[in-house]
């Protein structure tokens, strides 16, 4: 072997010895630890960090406990608060704290630590979240009274969010912009460990465990002592973990691998009712969408219980407006709610002029109905829209596919008025989502109804920032909500449920999931076979 | 020798300049941007102006270019708008994984590549010939996302050698390299093959005969030694490519790596990572440029005599 060769291979071997050093891979996993994976689409979220980080996973709800936490029905539960009490004129909120409660790194969770909290908030991306909070009063070590700017019927749905985990001050001030990333400091039943963003994160039981909320049957320390979450993108290569016992339990998987997870041995599969819903905005600035009577029949064109059953296998619900079903705001006047009706459809596009031509596709004044029909990439949004494009073909409407990358189709959507139909989703649960995608404030994007109607926005505002009580709050955004689906600017489509997979042989689940999601509540009776 | 290198590395600060240019161009220019995957349901347009603003993201693009590359010309290649550290940290984090995957497959694909070339070589016209160049065909016709979903399928989910995905263990490199590797030795193969046969009529060879050498021994004693110039030049050429290929295998298998942050960054547009990444695979191939470059010219003094 001559010297360059030489060198060639001793540099080569060089590189490689120092990668190996750096890369320093861990050693494999002992029994006792479980290893779940985290939903595809919180892949990359990019900190622990609650106050300042714009997408959060579900290990936040492992590390920090929250004022209140939400059950599937809607309803609220005390975790770090026991309970709360609003002024008559909603001008001010009381939470007695629960008491004894210690942050990981061993500092009282008290009055004062919200009375830190809270106003941490101002000027970052989450600010909203308790913009009408004008201040915190102590009122005794654990009892805090919310000065309000305004009446806030939301409060408790925002003290709930993912966004609401409640941070020990000692260690957020300590550890600056890197909290979050470096370390994440709560009260919650697991302590981070280690995080690497996009791969994995750490936990380790909380041993001092004791502020697990009534919708916790283990009131103690987690029964699980060391937790992996592994972030994979790639939902065919989740799913082929936990079949050969890669990992322990999927935190979502989607409608359509639900029929092969049900066929392995050994796989169990809980599903929760979903936050989600699939809908077709329609452009109402641009024609044929400016006519009420095309929005109307392209509605009623929407068959969908054909999609719920051929293609989601009766998984889920069929959407007939546009919140999910567990809102009280979803309980409108029946009329008003839009499922399929072909003989409506058709009759409507010919009141409108629109008569059947060559191919079955209608026309007007020698134009055909061609619109474009845009969607996201992702198996789900591409079946669902040509199921779509199919079904408006049935009564007369022809649509041209385009499929965008989540980011492009949004750039796209400010372009204002280059779209016409689009199949897309949102994960809320809450009413005021008809704000964010209706306002006529937010147009282009993410009002891509481009919706700017002044009885509209008149309802908005009052939903919005006249409501003093829950009970006036539902209310009001009812009916800001039956004006909204009476003017048909969307179509709704399907509900899908929440699903998660484990393996029975290495878990044991209980049998009632409670909460909107798998969360902390569930975290601590999990148990490692 | 010296003054050939430092020649060649004059000449890639212009190709820096531009590549930076077309990097940073290419990014700006598709749809989208990082404030729309930041933006809260419930968070206000004022709030959004006041982020685009904040990021740098309302000045003019001649003007960020600037900004970045002065920066970038410092060694800082920015924060992170998304995932808020300093890209050189998370490229620092992630570039070990991405070389040690993209080495080994190199590795892999140059080994087997060459035996099989020279195999292909010395038995010419054979069905030993055939059989080699049929397979490399085959291998090199398949693309590494579908290929390392098959090899999941076979070796993790069948047999249960290797572990499906992650980077927790060594034995959760083998599918990766092979993935990758499988889909290189084509090129190492046929270009060995090439080069044995052409050297094989030259009449250095035919003295090595006469001189009444084992066939073996001219084969791989004298032949092999000399057809490796060429080979040596497509595997510098292969270096930015084979970082390059790891970003669909990194992301089939969920390993950490560049290829992996990449993806993460580019869905959210996150610009400077998307910056740093893409940045960073550019000059791994004009590295490997210049490698390839140097090595020829060590190799065959002609090639640096040639360019002076």
């Amino acid at each position: 072997m001559g010297y360059k060769t030489k060198a060639l291979f001793l540099s080569a071997s060089t590189i490689v010895s120092a990668t190996m050093a750096s890369v320093g891979l861990p050693a494999v996993a002992f029994a006792q630890e479980a290893t779940f994976v985290l939903s595809a689409r919180e892949v990359g979220a990019p900190s622990y960090n609650p106050i300042k980080a714009t997408r959060l996973n579900a290990g936040n709800t492992f590390i920090y406990d929250r004022m209140v936490i939400q059950d599937a029905d809607q309803s609220f539960h005390g975790q770090l608060a026991t309970s709360w009490e609003s002024s008559a004129d909603g001008m001010s909120w009381t939470f007695k704290l629960r008491p004894n409660v210690k942050f990981h790194d061993g500092e009282p969770f008290n009055a004062k630590t919200i009375e830190w909290w809270v106003p941490k908030f101002a000027g970052t991306e989450n600010a909203f979240m308790t913009d009408s909070i004008a201040k915190v009063e102590i009122v005794d070590d654990l009892t805090v009274k919310f000065v309000m700017k305004n009446p806030d019927p939301n409060m408790l749905f925002n003290m709930a969010s993912t966004f609401m985990g409640v941070p020990s001050p000692k260690a957020y001030d300590a550890l600056g912009d890197k909290y979050g990333v470096t370390g994440a400091v709560g009260t919650g039943p697991f302590k981070l460990e280690s995080f690497v963003v996009g791969q994995q994160t750490v936990l380790v039981r909380n041993e001092a465990y004791n502020s697990a909320s009534k919708l916790s049957a283990n009131q103690g320390p987690a029964k699980i002592k060391k937790l992996t979450l592994r972030e994979i993108a790639e939902d065919s290569t989740a799913f082929l973990e936990l079949k050969t016992g890669g990992v322990d339990m999927l935190l979502s998987v989607p409608t359509d691998f639900l029929p092969k997870l049900q066929a392995e041995k050994g796989t169990k599969v809980i599903t929760l009712p979903g936050t989600e819903v699939f809908y077709i905005p329609m452009n109402t600035s641009v024609a044929p969408f400016t006519d009420i009577k095309v929005r109307e029949a392209t509605a009623f064109a929407i068959n969908q219980k054909e999609i719920l059953t051929n293609l989601f296998g009766g998984v889920g619900a069929e959407a007939n407006n546009f919140l999910i079903s567990s809102l009280l705001e979803a309980k409108v006047d029946p009329k008003l709610n839009i499922s399929y009706d072909p003989a409506r459809s058709k009759k409507l596009l010919d009141d409108a002029g629109w008569t059947v031509g060559a191919g079955g596709i209608r026309a007007k004044g020698g134009v055909p109905l061609q619109v474009k029909l845009w969607t996201q990439n992702g198996t789900e949004f591409k079946r669902i829209t040509e199921v779509v494009q199919a079904q408006l073909k049935a009564v007369g409407i022809g649509a041209d596919i385009t499929i965008f990358d989540a980011a492009t189709i949004t750039a796209q959507y400010k372009k204002l008025n280059e779209h016409q139909l689009a199949v897309r989703s949102y994960s809320w649960g809450n009413a005021d989502i008809l704000d964010w995608f209706f306002s006529g404030k937010r147009l282009g994007h993410p009002n891509h109804s481009m919706w700017n109607d002044p009885k509209a926005e008149e309802l908005n505002l009052k939903a919005m920032k006249g409501s003093r009580t829950w009970d006036e709050r539902v209310a009001n955004f009812k009916a800001y909500h039956e004006y909204v689906l009476s003017q048909f600017v969307f179509a709704p489509i399907y509900q899908p449920v929440q699903n998660f997979a484990y393996s029975e042989a290495r878990l044991s689940v209980p049998a009632t999931i409670r909460g909107t999601r798998l969360q902390g509540q569930t975290i601590v009776d999990i148990e490692k076979k | 020798m010296l003054g050939y290198i430092i020649k060649r590395l004059l000449q890639l600060i212009p190709v820096f300049i531009v590549v930076s240019m077309i990097i940073f161009s290419i990014i700006h220019l598709v749809p989208g941007d990082p404030i729309d995957s930041m933006m809260q349901i419930g968070s206000t347009p004022e709030q959004r102006a006041e982020l685009t603003a904040r990021y740098g993201l309302d000045k003019p693009l001649p003007v960020q270019y600037g900004i970045w590359l002065a920066k970038m010309l410092r060694g800082d290649l920015g924060e992170a708008i998304i995932l808020r550290q300093p890209v050189t940290a998370l490229i620092a984090q992630n570039l070990p994984h991405s070389l040690l995957l993209g080495v080994l497959a190199l590795a892999f694909s140059t080994i087997v590549g060459i035996v099989a070339g020279a195999l292909a070589a010395v038995f010419k016209d054979s069905w030993i010939d055939r059989s080699v160049m049929t397979l490399i065909l085959l291998g090199s016709t398949v693309p590494s996302f579908w290929l390392g979903l098959l090899l999941i399928l076979l070796f993790a989910v069948q047999l249960g050698w290797f572990p499906v995905s992650g980077a927790r263990t060594w034995s959760a490199l083998v599918l990766p390299v092979l993935a990758i590797g499988l889909g290189g030795i084509a090129l190492v193969a046929r270009v060995t093959r090439v080069a044995m046969l052409d050297i094989a009529r030259r009449d250095f060879v035919m003295m090595l005969h006469a001189k009444g050498l084992s066939r073996w021994r001219i084969q791989f004693g004298h032949i092999l030694r000399h057809a490796l110039l060429p080979v040596v030049t497509i595997l510098s050429l292969r270096i930015g490519w084979i970082l390059g290929g790891a970003v669909t295998i990194e992301y089939v298998f969920a390993r950490p790596g560049l290829g992996s942050l990449l993806i993460t960054s580019l869905n959210q547009r996150d610009y400077p990572v998307v910056q740093g990444c893409l940045l960073m695979l550019a000059i791994a191939v004009m590295l490997g440029t210049l490698i390839g470059d140097l090595v020829q010219a060590a190799m065959d003094p002609r090639v640096r005599d040639s360019s002076t």
